[in-house]
């Protein structure tokens, strides 16, 4: 008996984030570990009159050929073939569906900037919003290891978090959205944490699971400069295929002018180094999403998680107002479900992870 | 669980799998540098799939593998097939038919899980992906693009031969790894008489059928399109064949589906009479696909040595020794051949036991054994 859940996240990723329609050609790419997605997704869009462009791998962090790109010549193996850029510049829409398999051998530095470089041509046209194009990850034994929960469990949270009414939440948080909107300055305390940014002539957006799945957070860019005092983040992140724990960041003038961290610190710094917008805040995001009651070690559902709060160093959203300009975009989430407390122009609105204006 | 165990499988490297891949990139498709290969095949061949990746990494060119866990031919999956609008059918995605015309080179690797897969795909909407994929076959036949079909053992095939997997194993890579120049310069010599014939009959079981080559020239199939390959075939001229073949040895397989027990009857080129003892709702909607599918494209003739056994594979049947095939419908262009079809359906014939095979009023074949 397939699992009923599987149905309903390939309408949520046909139906709601790329909206497909007749004629359409649409790209998915996945890796075998995503089977019954890939085949309901297949399903779904002959449904709709759309053409699937099917694209199976094995399981690479992203779908792309892995023993290809380890093989080729160096000048080659970060460019797609000719045939593929075309599908690319055509494609109506595209789905992209992460499942990596357990146990993969990490890659050498070079094949791993390969595998990115073909990634973001992947991705190209969907970040620019030219056409739909919807990034997830689908419950295979791999993520469940990293998270370090049974299959069944992370299907569990990892369906929760995903299969919401985005709707009826988006309604909800709306005039959350606009309190903060309002703001000129929010202010994050608790753990090691004090911290101030600038919000001044910055839009809000609601994240509700249109081309990110899952939905479920706030989130805009903060003024550059203006970002000052010291934050501690709690959960551990992922850079470079390694682990970094216990990051502590000091902000200066909206940069960053300390960073430490308990374990993996060279991977802090080396990501601070990338270049001049590495150090400062792209984004201040607010978990929301009530289904995530678990961390996965994954930054895509843990920074939705509600009662805490993520700063990304690096490139910001120039349609929410931000300017800072970057390499990366590093996601750092702060758990503040204990004693933690959001104020926004000095008015407290979230205490230990829950609001205390109306949502 | 079952991934689990193929995990453990590929783990052992059979060193069998990486001089395929070789046989294949160098001989079969001889990959240049900037080449895009298409690879079409299920992820059960996964194995292959790495090294031949690994193997046109090397020659410099890009390999398009595109996994589909069932009707690794046809371009499109069975979900998908199932549900689209009959009209989606008829057309090939835009980008799949650029594709299609455009790939330096192509490989399809048989290597099913489930052998019966296609059979629930409804013989029209197969149809109408046939005709669909028409004018990227048509490039393969002419031979405008370098292809190669080759199997690769899986349980589900093994389990079709009737073998265990291990001795399947056997069986694909001592047919597949042969010398195949020497094989080549044997089939030749036989191919020569036939070039200088006009008229093939064919007898056997339930069988009389002659059939004109004349002005057509023998194609040595040596080691380039098929994997494991081993037969010289011919385009026979299209309204020449008169006369009855029972193919009553073994089924006549097309796209997942058998037709026991197909007898055809042909007047002037064209069957005018095909019954079945099973399947033969299946063999008569295959005929009625276009005009071309009720004649002849191919005659061959099957001279693999190590192939001694039916195995329920066109790909080996139509190589085993002492057997003959026909192909109903598209003929490639490039034997002479003019019949044009969305179908090309190779039935096998066993002539190990009591067949004849006659060139011009000359017995050459008996019992299977050559007589020349």
């Amino acid at each position: 008996m397939p699992d009923p859940r599987v149905a309903a996240y390939a309408e949520l990723l046909v139906g709601r984030c790329i909206g497909a329609r007749p004629g359409w050609q649409v790209l998915v790419a996945t890796t075998t570990e995503a089977r019954p997605l890939a085949q309901e997704l297949s399903r779904l869009l002959a449904e709709r009159g759309a053409y699937a462009l099917t694209r199976i791998h094995f399981g690479a962090a992203f779908p792309v050929d892995r023993d290809w790109l380890v093989a080729a010549p160096p000048e080659l193996a970060p460019t797609l073939p000719p045939l593929e850029l075309d599908l690319l510049g055509r494609v109506d829409a595209s789905i992209f569906v992460l499942a990596p398999e357990p146990g993969g051998e990490a890659l050498a530095e070079e094949p791993l900037r390969a595998l990115r470089a073909q990634a973001l041509a992947y991705r190209a046209r969907g970040r620019r919003r030219e056409i739909p194009s919807v990034r997830c990850d689908f419950p295979c034994p791999a993520y469940a290891e990293r998270a370090g929960l049974p299959l069944a469990e992370l299907e569990d949270v990892f369906y929760a978090a995903c299969l919401r009414d985005w709707d009826e939440w988006a309604r909800a948080m709306e005039p959350v959205r606009e309190r903060l909107a309002r703001a000129s300055e929010l202010r994050i305390l608790g753990a090691g944490t004090d911290l101030h940014l600038g919000l001044a002539g910055r839009e809000w957006a609601i994240d509700d699971g249109h081309q990110n799945v899952p939905g479920g957070e706030l989130f805009t860019s903060p003024v550059e400069e203006s970002v000052e005092g010291e934050i501690a983040f709690d959960f551990p992140a992922f850079a470079g295929g390694g682990e970094v724990r216990g990051i502590r960041l000091a902000f200066r003038g909206g940069e960053v002018v300390e960073a430490t961290a308990e374990a993996g610190e060279e991977l802090l710094l080396a990501a601070l180094a990338t270049d001049p917008g590495a150090r400062r805040a792209g984004e201040l995001g607010i978990g929301c999403n009530e289904g995530i009651t678990h961390r996965l070690r994954n930054v895509l559902f843990d920074e939705k998680m509600a009662g805490t709060v993520h700063v990304a160093l690096g490139d910001g959203f120039p349609q929410l107002g931000g300017r800072n300009a970057s390499g990366i975009h590093w996601d750092l989430v702060k758990d503040l479900r204990d004693g933690g407390e959001i104020l926004c122009d000095g008015e407290t609105v979230q205490k230990d992870g829950v609001w205390t204006i109306p949502a | 669980m079952r991934r689990r165990d193929r995990a453990e499988r590929w783990s052992v490297d059979d060193p069998r799998v990486a001089r395929l891949a070789e046989l294949l990139v160098e001989r079969c498709l001889d990959v240049q540098p900037g080449w895009q290969v298409t690879i079409r095949t299920s992820p059960l061949a996964r194995p292959l799939v790495r090294e031949l990746a690994r193997a046109i990494a090397r020659r410099g060119a890009y390999a398009l593998p595109r996994l589909s866990w069932e009707l690794e031919r046809l371009a499109v999956d069975i979900p998908w097939a199932l549900e689209a609008p009959l009209e989606l059918l008829d057309e090939l995605a835009p980008i799949e038919l650029y594709q299609g015309l455009n790939d330096d080179a192509r490989l399809t690797i048989m290597a099913p899980e489930d052998a019966r897969a296609g059979a629930a795909v409804p013989p029209e909407r197969l149809s109408r992906i046939q005709r669909a994929l028409e004018p990227v076959a048509r490039r393969a036949r002419a031979l405008e693009v370098a292809w190669c079909v080759v199997q690769f053992p899986t349980e589900a095939a093994a389990a079709q031969a009737g073998m265990s997997l291990a001795e399947y194993e056997d069986f694909v890579y001592d047919a597949c790894l042969l010398d195949w120049d020497a094989e080549g310069a044997r089939m030749q010599r036989l191919a020569d008489h036939f070039d200088r014939t006009s008229e093939v009959r064919i007898v056997g079981a339930g069988t009389d059928l002659t059939l004109s080559i004349a002005g057509r020239t023998g194609v040595v199939s040596q080691g380039r399109r098929n994997m494991p390959d081993g037969e010289f075939f011919f385009s026979p001229v299209e309204d020449s064949a008169e006369g009855v073949i029972a193919f009553s040895e073994f089924p006549a397989s097309y796209l997942g589906r058998d037709v026991e027990g197909a007898r055809l009857v042909f007047r002037e080129g064209r069957v005018v009479e095909a019954t079945a003892s099973a399947g033969e709702d299946f063999l008569v909607g295959m005929l009625d696909t276009d005009e071309g599918a009720r004649r002849l494209g191919e005659l061959g003739i099957g001279c693999n040595p190590h192939i001694t056994r039916h195995t329920r594979n066109l790909l080996f049947d139509e190589k085993m020794d002492g057997t003959v095939h026909l192909a109903l419908g598209a003929s490639y262009t490039y034997t002479g051949g003019l019949n044009k079809s969305a179908i090309h359906w190779d039935m096998v014939k066993d002539l190990r036991g009591g067949g004849e095979l006659w060139c011009d009023g000359e017995l050459v074949q008996r019992d299977g054994r050559w007589l020349i």
